[in-house]
């Protein structure tokens, strides 16, 4: 009976590619216990890591020096809390890029201490 | 008390820079005289000169012996030259006004008739089915028509731009973003001396009132309340090109007593235009559409022309007329102030005789001020003006030598209107400020997307040609700024951002 | 003469997703001269503005971003030996000419450093893409001021001017380019205060929804249209209207809702002005060129692809049919090019809104995309007819495209009399 008190049923809709599986998961704490509605293991994933700590890829621009445009796109290298989604624009926002920039540069090493970098998503001369 | 700045000396001051302000500075400017035009807009043409259904008009609609119906068919006949002195675009449609059924076949005799005593030319009483071998598309209860050959369809933007181009290049001077707060008199108010305005004050012993919804403003300052203006909004819808072809003539609804009715046309440039409603309103400036009104347009139209498909529908707007409540155009030389003239309540057909009621006002001031300023001729005067090249229209040899020339011919900025960098810079060279100005000028985002594509790339051309930040670059002048800031500026701590 | 003319095997007009993967296509396929006709100041195409993740997971087996999608393909276009010829712009189509027995596509460009030149292709691939839909066919009621975009436009001015188009805006219409647009607004320090979308679902994709609105706490209203505009000069509200089952507004719903920016996500047309110049036939409801499986138009020479066609969904199917084309207009152009020698007409049924092809062959396999016109939830069955194709869908939504794939071996195997195919979706 514990368990039955402990555990929430959570929707998720899975965003791991465009397909948008309807994820209904069952969670304790932070931990999935069940997962049901997806269609790979991408699904599965997704809802482990929504349930603990929901991360996404953070993308936006920084203004460039001497280039065609007067911003450059940038990623993040791998998905960062979501929670944490302001705090590294204000970071980026900061941040001036001088041209020429190579896609995958790194402009921002370990941003906010989330553990991945921001880098160019694009070559700007 | 600061001292109010002075702008200049002139002999004759023109309040309003629509279609008839610019045709009035264009004719006075045949004269050796120092000519003021002065606009509260930022770019032209603005009101009604702006939005209007850019029909020149037969001059059927108006009872003999009214002075609009005299000004009417003579305008008509002065626009072919002009077009090609000042190089705006006219096409001659012709026009059908359109009856359903005998008591509107009677309305229709009736204005034949009229037609006949104006003077226009050109006029027949045809068949519906005679209507419809020229008009497929026209509803099959259409019983008869008027037929107009005169009738013809103009390029509203590029003819007032023409004309206080043509002005200005003869030596008249245009204040844009100039708006009257006042009249200027001299001995104890018998005589005019000038107007005051938010940049100052300009001195000139010759004021004419062209101030379009605000004549009667304008008036009441010189102390002339006998007339009033009733603001009245029509509204339209402007479609694809491809449904240009709907129609080739103008085609009318039979007339009412709130106006013309609605009007189906292929306009200058082949776009479909519906419209226009007449509602009084007391606002002079509000020149937004109502779900009704466009409801209306639409309804009326499909009248006229049933398989009109909506959903090709490029824009809506709306216009506000300078409605009078004398029943004709009021345009005469006041007794006193000495000096100021009225030239008010130019409402349809008031485009198609802004050449004519320009030559009037000229008599006027021969007639009446003679002894104020001399109508002496301009001898540097040159009735002839280009207008800026229109790519879409070039041949491609001309094209290419253009580009030669100048290689921001070879850039296309607007790809509905083919409309080239070169074109743009050239409108802010002769005087666009705003996108609307641009628009205005050579057309870019009056397309089918509606400057989806091109308004990032004309926001930048007028902010490097003005020598000034994109993000003062405004849609049409005061506050409609386009741009808000610089991405991330929320974000940021005051010191950065 | 004032013009040079060039001749080249195959031009693509167009440096989006489709063009590239098209030239590239062409080159590998044997064709010598291949060029890409592009008119901006480099190729890309929308994707250049299009930073977000969600690219070229079918393709590269990772999420890119747009600009990184597309910096991989052009590098491999140079490779391949693609030329590009950027800031020039195609003004003119002639209809084919009739030349050495064969066709030949033919037509202007416009570049400011060369002027004008005269190009003839041996094939041409129409990969011009698609625009946006403007707020004047909507028929909004109101003023006309500043501070109302489509949504791509205010993407170019945020992701590539580094501009804010304004700090408090309303979105109307759930397409995918203003959810994406709802959270490049927020995350640039605007408020997003609401989509509205006339229609009872969503047009644009799911998870769109999901990270774009709701990750962002932005509400969505569905069957909402904003039916007025008010403010003379920098917008200063909408008013919005809740609409019936039959979209007719709702009496007494009407709200006003302050901004100052609308963006307008309501559907996308593809871009065929030149391929009417070239004569091209069109279909009625894609709005885009009829094909067949060579993505072949009515027009023998001309070949088309990506949103030009149909709009897809994914810059991955776009790609992947950009290929196709010019594998196709590569083998026209050196005569190789043999259809199937059959004739079907693909026909639908009523649930099904677009389709493309619409005329195949049975000259090589093909993938069918079609779109439902109105959401199906619960399960159905999507089939060709004379058992060509079937398969068991779990929903239909308009928001997402659907796959049909038929062997050419299947279709040349039906009897001679059949002329037809029928694709529908049977709901159990």
């Amino acid at each position: 009976m514990a368990d039955a008190i402990n555990t929430e049923t959570k929707k998720f809709l899975c965003v791991s590619c465009p397909v948008g599986c309807a994820l209904t998961v069952s969670v304790q704490g932070t931990k999935v216990i069940k997962a049901e509605g997806n269609t790979c293991k991408l699904g599965l994933k997704y809802a482990e890591n929504e349930a603990a700590n929901p991360l996404r890829t953070f993308t936006s621009t920084v203004r460039v020096d001497g280039a065609s445009l007067p911003v450059c796109p940038v990623r993040s290298r791998t998905p960062l809390p979501l929670a944490k989604m302001f705090d590294v624009t204000r970071e980026v926002a900061k941040l001036h890029a001088v041209a020429p920039v190579k896609m995958g540069q790194v402009l921002i090493n370990d941003v906010c201490g989330t553990g991945t970098d921001i880098v160019a998503s694009r070559s700007l001369g | 008390m600061a001292r109010v700045r002075e702008c200049g000396y002139y002999d004759i001051i023109v309040i309003g820079c629509g279609i008839v302000g610019a045709a009035i500075a264009r004719d006075l400017s045949r004269y050796a005289l120092k000519i003021a035009v002065i606009d509260k807009s930022s770019d032209l043409p603005s009101g009604a000169s702006r939005a209007n259904s850019s029909m020149l008009h037969g001059g059927f609609d108006d009872e003999p012996g009214l002075l609009k119906a005299k000004l009417c068919a003579k305008g008509n006949r002065m626009y072919r030259p002009l077009s090609e002195e000042l190089d705006f675009k006219i096409r001659d449609c012709g026009s059908f006004v359109c009856a359903k059924g005998a008591e509107e076949e009677k309305h229709i005799e009736k204005l034949y008739e009229q037609g006949k005593a104006n003077g226009v030319i050109g006029l027949e009483i045809v068949s519906g089915d005679k209507l419809r071998e020229k008009e497929p598309n026209a509803a099959p209860d259409i019983t008869a028509a008027l037929w107009c050959s005169s009738g013809a369809i103009v390029n509203n933007f590029e003819a007032t731009l023409a004309f206080i181009d043509n002005a200005c290049q003869n030596g008249a001077s245009l204040f844009t973003e100039t708006e009257v707060t006042g009249l200027l008199f001299d001995d104890a108010g018998a005589n005019i001396s000038g107007v005051s305005t938010n940049r100052g004050n300009f001195r000139a012993p010759i004021v004419i009132n062209a101030a379009g919804t605000y004549t009667d403003v304008i008036s009441r300052m010189a102390g002339d309340d006998s007339f009033k203006i009733y603001p009245t909004r029509g509204e339209y819808f402007i479609f694809d090109r491809s449904a240009g072809n709907l129609v080739t003539s103008f085609l009318f609804s039979c007339p009412s007593a709130l106006g013309k009715g609605i009007t189906v046309a292929r306009t200058a440039d082949d776009n479909l235009l519906i419209g226009p409603t007449s509602v009084r309103q007391t606002d002079r400036e509000d020149t937004g559409t109502t779900i009704p009104g466009l409801d209306e347009a639409f309804e009326g139209a499909k009248r006229l022309v049933p398989r009109i498909p909506r959903n090709m529908s490029i824009t809506t707007f709306a216009g506000v007329r300078a409605n009078i409540d004398i029943g004709d155009f009021c345009i005469k030389a006041a007794d006193k102030p000495r000096g100021f003239v009225n030239v008010a309540g130019i409402k349809s057909p008031g485009f198609t005789s802004a050449p004519a009621i320009a030559e009037y006002v000229a008599e006027i001031i021969k007639d009446s001020f003679g002894g104020i300023v001399k109508l002496e001729k301009n001898p540097t005067f040159n009735p002839e003006r280009k207008h800026i090249p229109r790519f879409s229209e070039l041949s491609n040899e001309e094209r290419a030598e253009l580009a030669r020339k100048d290689p921001k011919w070879g850039q296309i900025v607007c790809r509905c209107e083919s409309v080239t960098e070169a074109q743009v810079v050239e409108a802010v060279r002769r005087g666009a400020r705003t996108v609307m100005g641009v628009k205005m000028w050579v057309r870019p985002g009056m397309g089918r997307c509606q400057g989806g594509f091109c308004s990032p790339m004309v926001v930048e051309i007028l902010a490097r040609e003005l020598g000034l930040s994109p993000l003062e670059i405004t849609r049409q002048g005061g506050n409609s700024k386009l741009l808000t800031g610089m991405t991330k500026s929320p974000l940021l701590p005051e010191e950065l951002s | 003469m004032n013009h040079n003319t060039r001749e080249i095997d195959v031009a693509v007009i167009g440096g989006g997703p489709a063009g590239v993967a098209a030239a590239i296509a062409a080159r590998e396929n044997g064709a010598e001269n291949v060029a890409v006709f592009e008119r901006d100041r480099e190729a890309g195409g929308i994707l250049r503005q299009c930073i977000h993740p969600g690219f070229g997971l079918h393709t590269f087996g990772e999420e890119l971003t747009g600009p990184e999608y597309m910096e991989r393909f052009i590098k491999r276009a140079h490779e391949a030996g693609v030329e590009f010829s950027l800031n020039t712009m195609v003004f003119q189509m002639d209809e084919p000419l009739a030349e050495n027995g064969g066709k030949t596509a033919s037509f202007w460009t416009m570049n400011p450093d060369r002027g004008v030149e005269r190009v003839k292709a041996k094939a041409l691939v129409l990969a011009m893409g698609c625009r946006e839909r403007p707020a004047g066919a909507l028929g909004i009621a109101g003023d006309r001021p500043a501070g109302v975009y489509t949504a791509g436009t205010a993407q170019r001015f945020v992701n590539m001017e580094g501009f804010m188009p304004g700090t408090k805006a309303v979105i109307m219409g759930t397409g995918d380019i203003g959810l994406i647009m709802a959270r490049r607004m927020m995350l640039e320090g605007a408020e997003v205060v609401a989509v509205f979308e006339i229609m009872p679902w969503v047009s644009g994709l799911r998870r769109n929804i999901a990270q774009c609105l709701d990750d962002f706490g932005i509400p969505y209203y569905l069957r909402h249209s904003v039916c007025e505009l008010h403010g003379r000069e920098r917008l200063e509200g909408v008013s919005v209207v809740e609409m019936d089952e039959n979209r007719r507004p709702i009496e007494g719903s009407r709200k006003f809702i302050g901004c100052d920016t609308l963006l307008l996500a309501v559907g996308l047309i593809p871009e065929n002005e030149l391929s009417k110049m070239a004569g091209v036939k069109l279909d009625a409801m894609t709005n885009g060129p009829e094909v067949n499986e060579f993505l072949q138009t009515s027009a023998e020479c001309v070949f088309a692809a990506g949103n030009v066609v149909v709009v897809y969904d994914l810059v991955d199917f776009v790609s992947e049919e950009g290929a196709k084309a010019g594998k196709s207009a590569a083998l026209y152009a050196l005569g190789k090019l043999s259809d199937g020698g059959r004739e079907f007409r693909i026909e639908t049924d009523s649930r099904i809104r677009i389709i493309s092809p619409q005329k195949l062959t049975g000259g090589q396999d093909v993938t069918l995309y079609l779109r439902v016109g109105e959401p199906v939830e619960g399960k159905c069955e999507l089939y060709a007819e004379h058992g060509l194709f079937s398969k068991t869908l779990r929903y239909a939504r308009p928001g997402e495209m659907n796959e049909i794939t038929l062997s050419a071996e299947k279709l040349q195997r039906l009897p001679a009399d059949i002329k037809s195919i029928k694709i529908g979706l049977e709901v159990s």
